[in-house]
């Protein structure tokens, strides 16, 4: 019989780097970086402070391995700072994390990822990471290398010293690895800074990217998301093992007592329904070290075979409405944007918050006839890889997007030049894997993430129905010019008519097509005002003076999408607030050029006239 | 048509260029009184097709397409009348074009004077949806505007066959099908203005969906042994074949049989079209179908008979799903596999759905692999023994 070894978690994931995100030379570059942000982003939420994020990622020779380049990437913020003594538990130690199972929003969740990008360093350029670091209460910063002791699972402080840093508190982390850096497209890293820039509205980032230069995004909100406090887990999340292994970390305690402060929605009441469904009375008071397996087997029974209170929902946190949409802008010149922010659902036991926005992006590439860009978040983390796995790209399929003006090919993405954000946000997200690049698809958080689309999308379709209207018209009027004359010199000459009846003819086609592009324009009128009516309620929603807003669109919402009222989540779509002054600008330009157009229909009719009138002399 | 009801029309009885005349009169009356004017043709769909075996080919019934004068469709009319009078003026001056050269025609004409430019075809499709447009609204033929296409198939070979042509200057062209060797004879254009001759009667028409085929027992001497008509259709008949089968029916009043595929496809396309036309061409079957062909198999009972080769029909192959469930479809909308005349040929689709196979034609060939001119033989066995539907 061969020898049974046993091995340290370290062991284990330098082994299976690819699980966590470093399956590939360029898939390593991202996670490094997008671990390094998420800390830094996580601690400066934690410590209340306003974060201020420099980012620098240079190509500094070739890799050690086949196809590769030495990558430098560099991270620094003015977080609070790790203690010298959490460096090595930090960055050098797999799972020494203070998010692990919390039951919080955080980014960073079981402290896997930086450790992995320690170990990819170490193994493809022989150094971990290089870290600076200095609390407040630090006078002179300090400086190490910590490398990963994949044998015993720690971290490992090599080269430390103290150092001068002109900053009050922070920390610089430096990797150097083997990688090949992709900028654009669905795993490129400029696709991971907008993402990233987009869910934070309050970060300011500045970033190098190779021989770019330095670019600067600065906050626009000024509020630290207030991370909400840990939530008990609620028993119906449980599995009979997860229950029993619980039970364990309460000690000696009676079971009424364990049941009721290591979960959340359990009560007096709630134990005596237990009790109803099966749960011994004996049972109740004794300590749950004495309890026997069978013992334990019979309260997981009966508890879920309890109807319980579904947890509660305080625990997840919005990027918000107003936020997004400030945010949104940051990414580029916006034509015309929807955002809708759900009100936080369980979906499977979990509290669980929907976050999209969709825009349309002026000065951004994309075709009309290529997917739009899909932008997926899980607790305000892009993810960047196996699109097609994911919920959200699911839920984004299996919406109907030609009801809202946009086209798709069967059972999959919108086409056009759209951006669509879509941000989940849950303590307890399900990843597929442990790289946390797909979110596990539950029919009830589809279906949640695709009501917020579908809200979103109802909000959307206004500005694409009025753009369509507006190219009917123009379409229109431009088939009356255009093919009017022709229409009537030809039938004129087919039938051997003289000058008088032909002018006579001109005039009555006049009249017929007139009254069609009439008719054309109060449609236009009438989109319009559908969406300015839409932007005055968003508006009053948000406290803005209805007075500023344009006069017109008194009518009632007739045709409101029907379920848009069963939606509870609260919505905004615009290009008509104070903020959005780039928006503002085409609705006005718009009505002016529908009066110009009703003019111009007039106008045109003439010009029929007058290019008979050139025909005749001819 | 414009204004008013259709003009009935058919044996060309009517004048083109003078009905043409008084449609943009009636169109252009209706525009000095500002009513928007408007252009009516036949439906030419299945759910506006008849069928009476005593007719014996498909025909329309009462629904009409309307284009009416508005924003949208101003530009098809334009188009219309654009392409209209390109026509008149081809059936005044005698001259003649396929689809394609009036597409550069129309082109020509736009190039030539900036006015037209909106009028432009993309491509081919847009003009050749215009003049057919023409044709079903005056009720005419395509080739009564003098708009022929390349129709394919029709090889015709007989030893007894002669066929006269006048040509445009009045003079007569006769062809003795018999002196072109294992050439075929092609009937083009309009083969209903030729008149045929026989030199010997002869026994019958024998139309082959493979054109191969009809070569094949050509060459071996068919023709030689029976006093006959042998032609490849070709796939389904074009206008060409339909047209000239329709005049052999007519002109020579001989049995007609069809020797095609056991398949959906072969039964509901190519033999029904041949047999009584179809809906998308609802105005011109009576002058493009042979009500009288027999459909000689291959047969579901030959396939037990003969112990032919048969195929599966793949339902997970796309081409073969669409033509089984066009065969359910036919069974309950065709009015002609509805017709209680066409009984033994909705039989063999209903068999055919049954027993998903399919049997070609020249699996007669597999009979008896040493003998050269088995198929000949079977071919003559079921003409006799009226094995045939």
């Amino acid at each position: 019989m061969s020898k049974i070894t046993k091995s340290s978690t370290a062991e284990y994931f330098a082994k299976n780097l690819q699980q966590v995100g470093f399956s590939s030379p360029l898939k390593a570059v991202l996670t490094t970086l997008k671990e390094a942000i998420d800390n830094s982003l996580d601690a400066c939420e934690q410590a209340g402070i306003l974060p201020d994020i420099k980012v620098e990622i240079a190509k500094v020779g070739a890799g050690s391995t086949k196809n590769t380049d030495l990558i430098k990437i560099v991270v620094e913020d003015n977080g609070p700072g790790i203690d010298a003594d959490d460096l090595a538990k930090v960055f050098g130690e797999y799972l020494a994390s203070s998010k692990f199972g919390r039951g919080q929003c955080s980014r960073g969740q079981q402290g896997i990822g930086i450790s992995a990008a320690t170990t990819w360093a170490q193994m493809t350029n022989a150094r971990g990471a290089v870290v600076i670091s200095k609390t407040k209460n630090m006078r002179k910063a300090v400086s190490a290398q910590v490398d990963v002791d994949i044998k015993s699972n720690t971290g490992i402080i090599k080269n430390k010293e103290s150092i001068d840093w002109t900053k009050p508190n922070g920390v610089r982390v430096e990797f150097v690895m083997d990688g090949r850096v992709q900028l654009n497209g669905d795993g490129g890293l400029v696709t991971y800074v907008e993402g990233t820039v987009l869910v934070n509205p309050h970060l300011t980032i500045e970033y190098k990217l190779l021989d770019n230069d330095w670019q600067k995004v600065e906050r626009v909100s000024n509020e630290v998301p207030e991370l909400p406090p840990a939530t008990l887990p609620h028993p119906h999340t449980f599995k009979l093992g997860e229950f029993i292994t619980h039970a364990t970390l309460f000690g000696k305690t009676s079971l009424s007592k364990f049941l009721k402060t290591g979960f959340s929605r359990i009560s007096d009441p709630t134990i005596n329904d237990f009790v109803k469904n099966g749960l011994p009375k004996s049972l109740v008071e004794k300590p749950v070290t004495s309890l026997s397996e069978e013992n334990f087997k019979s309260i997981f029974t009966a508890i879920q075979n309890t109807e319980l209170m579904a947890p509660s929902t305080k625990s997840v946190l919005t990027v918000g409405e107003d936020a997004l949409s400030k945010s949104i802008q940051r990414l580029g010149k916006v034509d015309f944007f929807s955002v809708v922010t759900r009100k936080p659902r369980i979906c499977d036991f979990k509290p669980v918050v929907v976050e999209v926005a969709l825009a349309r992006f002026i000065d951004r590439g994309g075709e009309t006839d290529s997917p739009v860009q899909l932008l997926r978040f899980a607790n305000r983390v892009p993810l960047q890889f196996d699109k097609s796995g994911c919920a959200i790209t699911g839920a984004i399929e299996s919406v109907n997007w030609k009801s809202y003006g946009l086209n798709q090919p069967k059972d999959s993405l919108p086409l056009g030049p759209y951006v669509f954000a879509i941000s989940v946000v849950s303590p307890f997200i399900k990843f597929k894997n442990a790289s946390k690049e797909t979110i596990d698809a539950s029919d009830e958080l589809v279906d949640e993430i695709r009501k917020a689309a579908q809200q979103a999308g109802q909000k959307l379709s206004r500005h694409i129905r009025k753009e369509f209207k507006e190219a009917d018209l123009e379409r229109k009027l431009a088939h009356i010019e255009q093919f009017g004359p022709i229409l009537v010199e030809k039938l004129a000459k087919l039938s051997g008519a003289n000058d008088a009846r032909r002018k006579k003819a001109e005039d009555g086609l006049r009249k017929i097509l007139g009254r069609d592009s009439q008719e054309a324009i109060s449609q236009l009128e009438d989109a319009e005002t559908k969406l300015n009516k839409q932007k005055q309620r968003e508006a009053k929603k948000l406290g803005f003076d209805l007075d500023e807003m344009s006069a017109d669109g008194a009518e009632s919402f007739s045709e409101m999408d029907s379920n848009e009222s069963v939606d509870k989540g609260t919505t905004k779509a615009t290009t008509g607030t104070s903020t959005q002054i780039g928006t503002q600008k085409t609705t006005e330009k718009t009505t002016e050029k529908t009066t110009e157009k009703a003019v111009a229909s007039t106008q045109k009719s003439t010009t029929i006239a007058t290019t008979q009138k050139s025909t005749q002399k001819k | 048509m414009a204004g008013g009801g259709l003009l009935r029309i058919r044996d060309l009885k009517i004048n083109i260029p003078k009905e043409a005349k008084a449609l943009a009169d009636q169109m252009l009356k209706d525009l000095e009184n500002s009513k928007r004017p408007y252009l009516e043709a036949v439906k030419t769909s299945l759910d506006n097709s008849f069928y009476n075996s005593k007719v014996g080919y498909l025909t329309p019934g009462d629904k009409r397409v309307r284009t009416e004068l508005n924003v949208s469709s101003v530009q098809k009319l334009a188009r219309v009348v654009f392409m209209l009078e390109i026509l008149i003026r081809n059936l005044d001056i005698g001259a003649v074009n396929t689809k394609r050269e009036l597409y550069y025609i129309c082109k020509g004409l736009i190039k030539g004077d900036k006015q037209y430019k909106p009028l432009d075809f993309e491509d081919q499709v847009e003009s050749d949806s215009i003049i057919d447009f023409i044709g079903d609204m005056m009720q005419v033929y395509r080739e009564e505007l003098n708009c022929f296409a390349n129709d394919r198939g029709g090889q015709t070979y007989s030893n007894q066959l002669i066929v006269e042509e006048t040509m445009a200057d009045g003079s007569i062209a006769r062809i003795d099908l018999s002196s072109l060797g294992t050439s075929p004879y092609m009937p083009k254009n309009k083969p209903q203005s030729l008149k045929l001759k026989v030199k010997k009667k002869v026994d019958f028409a024998l139309v082959i969906e493979s054109e191969g085929t009809a070569n094949t027992l050509h060459t071996m001497g068919f023709t030689k042994r029976n006093n006959c008509i042998l032609l490849g259709a070709q796939g389904v008949p074009s206008n060409g074949v339909r047209g000239w089968c329709k005049l052999i029916q007519d002109q020579l009043d001989i049995p007609m049989y069809f020797f095609g595929d056991l398949d959906a496809y072969t039964l509901q396309n190519i033999f029904r079209t041949l047999k009584a036309g179809s809906a998308a061409s609802l105005i011109r079957n009576a002058d493009f179908s042979a009500p009288e062909v027999k459909f000689l198999g291959v047969l579901p009972e030959d396939v037990k008979k003969y112990d032919l080769f048969c195929y599966n029909v793949k339902e997970s192959d796309p081409a073969e799903a669409r033509s089984l469930k066009k065969a359910r479809d036919v069974l309950e909308n065709d009015p002609f596999f509805i017709d209680k005349k066409n009984k033994g040929l909705s039989d063999i689709l209903k068999w055919l759905l049954k027993e998903k196979i399919r049997c070609e034609q020249q699996s007669y060939f597999s009979v008896d692999p040493k003998d050269p001119i088995k198929t000949e033989k079977i071919i003559l066995e079921k003409i006799k023994n009226k094995s045939y539907v």
